[in-house]
């Protein structure tokens, strides 16, 4: 099979990610990208991307595309991704998969029907330090994890584009409860019960203490209590009021204690690995999310994180918005 | 020559804040007009920050203010909280998420998006050069204009603080056309809004860090403001133009009074810039400017 031919749709603060990334790659070429901002395309063709439009319906039309990454808002991920599937093309969708568990399961079931692959863009799980902490619990280094802490605090998307100098505006739908599908819960939270999941398998009970410091109708910050059905109670923390990034799992079993965190990137050593045209450290579980996934299309084998597994975060994500206490 | 006084708070209580405005107004003997109607003060909002950054005024200490010129004058006084969209913060969303949605309920006082607020248009001359700007009318009808600024490094003009904050009461929400003339943008807006008082939250300060450096300072001349807190940070105020033009425009002196506490004792504990600073955040501006660099990728 030749080279994976790859669309990339949305160039916002992920989409320029895979932007720089699917560049790099050995088994697949980016030959179209589509965004609605016209300075963001014109960045793709400054980078050698020469389809570019700024309407994706347009790239979908591309009988040679294989695959598309979809880094598009919440709200747009099922028009998009069912559109994508009724194409033909191979999905790589941005997390949440969809805003409710309704909408993914409508993605996931015409992903099926088109019989393409569908993966949850979920980089974490392709972080060194979070995949070595997984193989201490499959080795059963660390005995039976009794507690889990999970944290994922950081700016957020409210505060993440304002470098001090260079103000980036915040995307309004990112105010919109309605287009977000929540807060923090969602947004971070879906990272770590992916994690979470992942390590100790299915949610039997989740319930949310949920925090509205800047008085928004969604949540700014989350703290989860979830029983697994492993036996593992994990507390899952996410929050999106701090300048400084925090990603950190430390687990407490049996025989022995085991923490693992992603590395906050540090200015200095991003700016030269950006300078040298180098994937910066922060992003390299991006870039090989997006390697597994074109792997996957290559060897015909199914991703992961799946669809499915994108939908059962939903479902936890849905049943903790349920189980709510708020935060006083 | 201005007065200019430096008051130390110890603890950010709502009675400590107080004493403290009502101290340093007393130091450089300002007395509040006891009949007034329409009072304006413009806090300094920076983005979306919250006030324990440094970066942007704490509305507690805003609250302490109303306090402070309710008591002093009346409690019937009509204040207006005024900010205005910029290139990347609207006010819709810095009101709420800042927690001046919640201070304004609670003192009943009214914010204003001057963004949103009719206004005359009026010109002002800066180095030959002519500048028009949209007065707003809610700045226009004030009887008294109170500016509340912060202590911040800043890329375009060194420092910002008292002259620089009055730029937020521009309501062109497209700020960033005016950077490559800021400084005399910044003066030309200070010419056709005068502020009678600048009272600085210094309880917490950015510098090169957020510091809790507990400083209240305060003075008619916004120059001077200026000119002393340029000096806290550990900068000449004279290597700053839009404080040098200021001054030659005649809305202030860069020569100040200090009243009160030793401004020694706040400038040793301000977190001021180093070489090393000073070389990264040229080398990165260099680098986002030549293209080299996307500083959202950071």
């Amino acid at each position: 099979m030749n080279k994976i031919r790859l669309g990339l749709i949305g160039l916002g603060y992920i989409g320029k990610i895979h932007l720089r990334n699917c560049l790099k790659l050995d088994f697949a070429t980016l030959i179209a990208v589509s965004d609605i901002s016209k300075k963001a395309l014109n960045l793709a063709k400054k980078m050698g991307i020469k389809e570019v439009y700024n309407d994706y319906k347009m790239l979908l039309k591309d009988d040679s595309i294989d695959a598309v990454i979809i880094a598009l808002p919440n709200h747009l991920h099922l028009p998009c991704a069912k559109e994508a599937a009724e194409a033909g093309k191979h999905i790589l969708l941005e997390k949440p998969l969809a805003t409710n568990v309704t909408e993914g399961k409508e993605i996931i079931s015409t992903a099926k029907k088109n019989n393409i692959k569908l993966m949850v863009g979920y980089p974490f799980r392709f972080s060194p330090s979070f995949k070595a902490l997984k193989d201490k619990i499959e080795n059963g280094e660390i005995g039976e994890v009794q507690i889990a802490y999970a944290t994922d605090v950081g700016s957020g998307p409210i505060f993440h584009r304002a470098e001090r100098d260079i103000p980036r505006p915040v995307p309004e739908w990112w105010f919109k409860k309605e287009l977000t599908g929540g807060g923090a819960l969602i947004d971070l939270g879906s990272h770590m019960i992916n994690l979470t999941r992942w390590y100790f398998g299915e949610v039997n009970k989740i319930k949310a203490y949920l925090g509205y410091k800047f008085d928004f109708n969604f949540e700014d910050h989350a703290i989860c209590f979830a029983n697994f059905t492993s036996g593992t109670t994990a507390i899952i923390n996410v929050g999106w009021f701090s300048q400084e990034t925090v990603l950190e799992i430390e687990l407490f079993g049996t025989v022995a204690h085991a923490h693992a965190h992603h590395s906050a990137p540090s200015k200095i050593v991003t700016a030269i690995q950006l300078i040298l045209k180098q994937i910066p450290k922060f992003y390299l579980p991006h870039f090989a999310e997006v390697s597994h996934f074109v792997q996957c299309i290559k060897s015909d084998t199914p991703p992961s994180p799946s669809g499915e597994d994108g939908l059962r975060d939903l479902e936890t994500i849905e049943q903790a918005y349920k189980n709510r206490t708020y935060v006083d | 020559m201005s007065s200019t006084s430096f008051v130390k708070v110890d603890r950010k209580t709502h009675n400590q804040l107080r004493q403290a405005i009502v101290k340093s107004l007393n130091l450089i003997q300002y007395r509040l007009p006891s009949e007034l109607g329409n009072v304006v003060i413009k806090p300094n909002m920076c983005y979306y920050w919250d006030h324990s950054t440094g970066l942007t005024t704490d509305p507690e200490f805003v609250s302490a203010l109303i306090d402070v010129l309710r008591n002093q004058i009346s409690q019937d006084l009509n204040i207006s909280i005024v900010e205005s969209d910029a290139s990347a913060m609207k006010c819709k969303h810095s009101f709420k998420l800042l927690g001046y949605e919640r201070m304004a309920e609670k003192c009943d006082v009214r914010l204003v998006n001057l963004s949103e607020d009719k206004g005359e248009k009026v010109e002002v001359w800066i180095n030959k050069q002519c500048f028009s700007f949209i007065l707003p009318q809610t700045v226009r009808n004030a009887d008294l204009r109170i500016n509340v600024p912060k202590i911040k490094y800043a890329t375009h003009t060194k420092i910002s603080c008292a002259l620089k904050n009055i730029f937020g009461c521009n309501p062109n929400p497209a700020k960033f056309k005016y950077h490559s003339i800021l400084d005399e943008t910044i003066v030309a807006l200070n010419k056709i809004m005068k502020f009678d008082l600048h009272i600085l939250d210094g309880i917490i300060v950015a510098g090169t860090r957020p510091h809790r450096l507990g400083l209240v300072m305060t003075s008619q001349d916004p120059v001077a403001l200026d000119a002393a807190v340029a000096k806290l940070t550990g900068i000449n105020p004279k290597s700053i133009r839009h404080i040098t033009l200021a001054h030659k425009e005649r809305l202030g002196n860069i020569s100040f009074i200090p009243k009160g506490d030793s401004p020694k004792i706040f400038g040793n504990r301000f977190p001021r810039k180093k070489l090393k600073d000073k070389v990264l955040s040229s080398a990165y501006r260099l680098a986002i400017w030549t293209g080299l660099l996307d500083a959202e990728m950071l």
